[in-house]
């Protein structure tokens, strides 16, 4: 009796612990390749839930499944057109086959150095083979510039661009890679950068280029004060001419409309021009003689002849 | 039997006489303990059965089934954001705001024209598929921190710095939370970007400045141009005024030239009427009518004979004398 209940319980310890042993869990962010002394034996397994093995000579090598990060060193490239940049690169890469991904790099570790190795170097070469808009820049969009900043907006055309670049670097990634069981979802730029030598000469480019906005502002406002003072000087000359003109016209032709009414009246006959004579010459006796003039009459004149005599 | 082989004290082992229910007891509680729990309003509940994921329950109190199930709290109401190229200290009222050397790396970008800006957003966002942003990518947070950057640049990389600093703010905004929407989709995050807030956008500050400056020359031009169309309007219709005036008067003077004429000429009609009739005796009238209004205002008036000539010369010298004198 006592020796039978201490062999049930050795007999079930030993059941547990190789149970313990056998039973394993995938989690849904993991798979799982099977390693006997070692050596992978079978498929790997990509479904969650509960899975056996044989207890104490099978491992269970857990991998990620989900998508994993990779991060580029920062790094000095220069450019195509001899401009050192900095470079800050990112990834996502996924284990697609963990089988292969445990033969050929073991493990996560592995698997980011190699990465490090491909990206870092293709990153390098192609910013090396292109100039540094074409990794800044990713299309060949119009630049929108309100009509009130008549600022000389305008951006070098590209002729590859930053997508292509990421979509080039990413392909010739992942043909180095087809064989190591993973594959890179995606490679982007994170940050392009002048490096920090550079920086202060680009600071004093752009300086000078706003300086000379700033100039041609200026410019711009005083040619356009002297074209309003301009087209304000010719409309002014325009119209006071003009006035001019007009009065001029108006004057003369009320003066040949009076010279025809005093030509009609007093041009009728002799009679009239001599009436008109005598009475202009009249009208100048009473309008120019005054206190200081003198004048000596004659008795012979018309006026005084009944002085001397009565006849 | 065991009871006497160990010198226990006597409550303990009154207490292991009841071992049974005690050890019930236990299990029941850890198995209620491992099988209840509560997801509060903002979360849902992920439920994986040795690891596979099985279902999702929502806020309130669910049971799972113990031990064999685990549960995943995630957030998926809550709006969460992250902050670029500044970093919120102190929440409240009166928000501080801090910028270290990293957060300036952060913000500094390089745009289309290889000018250099600094630009500061928030991205607000919110988990809307909690399984996807469990399962699919390891640090979704951090990823989408990095997208965010990538997105940003690349979007300003494609513009010019005018456009970054003034036009093309809201363009930007819209733009960045499309390209970072379409990329999270891509990396099946699970993530939901509620909206982009651009905040500061600002030339970097040695070249400050210097858009300052571009600034005040834009201020300086309107000025210029606006101080010539006010003189432009000062005077132009004060000369428009003054030609009217001109013509007017010369309208005036149209008028009275030609009225004085048919006045003129109708007066001397009537005379000429009437002095046709009697032409001798109307001229000597009118002459000696004439004569006798001028006579009394001349100053001298010597009437001679022809045989009285020469007196002239000394009635010259006498005259001459007077004006002098007057």
């Amino acid at each position: 009796m006592k020796t039978k209940s201490i062999i049930i319980a050795i007999s079930f310890f030993i059941i547990v612990v190789a149970l313990n042993s056998s039973a394993f869990i995938v989690q849904e962010k993991d798979q799982v390749v099977i390693t006997q002394f070692g050596r992978p034996v079978g498929e790997a397994i990509v479904d969650p839930g509960m899975h056996f093995k044989l207890p104490f000579i099978q491992d269970a090598n857990y991998f990620e499944k989900r998508y994993m990060e990779w991060n580029g060193d920062p790094n000095q490239v220069p450019t195509k057109d001899k401009k050192f940049i900095f470079v800050d690169t990112y990834a996502r890469w996924q284990i697609t086959d963990p089988l292969q991904f445990f033969k050929r790099l073991t493990n996560e570790r592995g698997a980011q150095s190699r990465i490090d190795d491909i990206l870092d170097g293709d990153t390098r070469n192609f910013i090396a083979n292109n100039d540094i808009e074409e990794a800044v820049r990713t299309s060949n969009r119009i630049p929108e510039s309100s009509d009130t900043r008549i600022i000389g907006d305008s951006l070098e055309k590209i002729n590859v661009g930053r997508d292509s670049i990421q979509n080039m670097i990413l392909e010739s990634a992942n043909k180095q890679t087809a064989d190591l069981g993973l594959k890179i979802l995606d490679f982007r730029f994170k940050r392009i950068n002048y490096v920090q030598e550079v920086q202060d000469q680009v600071y004093e480019r752009m300086k000078s280029e706003r300086f000379r906005i700033a100039d041609k502002f200026r410019s711009e406002g005083q040619g356009e004060a002297s074209r309003i003072n301009g087209e304000k000087e010719r409309k002014l000359k325009n119209i006071q001419s003009i006035a001019f003109r007009d009065a001029e016209m108006i004057r003369g032709k009320a003066d040949a409309g009076a010279a025809s009414i005093y030509a009609k009246a007093y041009d009728k006959s002799n009679q009239s021009r001599s009436l008109y004579g005598f009475l202009k010459s009249m009208e100048t006796f009473e309008k120019t003689f005054d206190g200081k003039t003198s004048i000596f009459i004659s008795t012979d004149s018309e006026l005084y002849k009944y002085l001397k005599s009565m006849d | 039997m065991s009871k006497e082989k160990f010198n226990l004290p006597p409550e303990l082992v009154k207490i292991l006489e009841y071992w049974r229910p005690i050890a019930v007891t236990l299990l029941l509680l850890s198995v209620l303990w491992s099988s209840i729990f509560q997801v509060s309003t903002e979360e849902v509940g992920v439920i994986t059965r040795f690891g596979k994921y099985v279902r999702q329950v929502e806020p309130g109190l669910n049971i799972k089934i113990p031990f064999a199930e685990d549960v995943y709290k995630v957030p998926v109401e809550r709006q969460q954001k992250q902050e670029f190229g500044f970093r919120t200290d102190r929440a409240g009222i009166n928000t501080k705001y801090s910028k270290s050397s990293s957060s300036k790396d952060e913000s500094l970008m390089l745009t289309g024209d290889l000018n250099l800006a600094e630009v500061q957003w928030v991205v607000q966002y919110r988990v809307d598929d909690a399984y996807k942003n469990l399962f699919k990518v390891r640090n979704p947070q951090s990823t989408l921190r990095i997208i965010s950057e990538a997105a940003m640049r690349q979007i300003v990389g494609d513009r010019t710095v005018n456009e970054v600093l003034t036009v093309g703010r809201s363009e930007i905004a819209t733009k960045l939370e499309e390209l970072i929407q379409q990329i999270c989709r891509d990396y099946s995050m699970g993530i939901k970007i509620e909206q982009v807030v651009l905040q500061d956008v600002n030339p970097p500050e040695p070249v400050k400045a210097a858009f300052n400056a571009v600034n005040e020359a834009q201020q300086e031009k309107e000025t210029l141009i606006n101080q010539a169309k006010s003189e432009y309007n000062k005077v132009i219709p004060k000369a428009r005024g003054q030609a009217e005036e001109t013509i007017q008067q010369a309208k005036g003077y149209a008028a009275e030239r030609v009225n004085n004429a048919d006045g003129e000429a109708a007066r001397f009609t009537a005379l000429y009427n009437e002095f046709i009739k009697a032409p001798g005796v109307t001229k000597k009238r009118i002459y000696l009518e004439t004569m006798s209004n001028v006579i009394p205002k001349i100053g001298n008036v010597v009437i001679t004979d022809e045989k009285g000539n020469n007196v002239l010369p000394l009635l010259q010298m006498q005259m001459n004398k007077k004006n002098t004198t007057q």
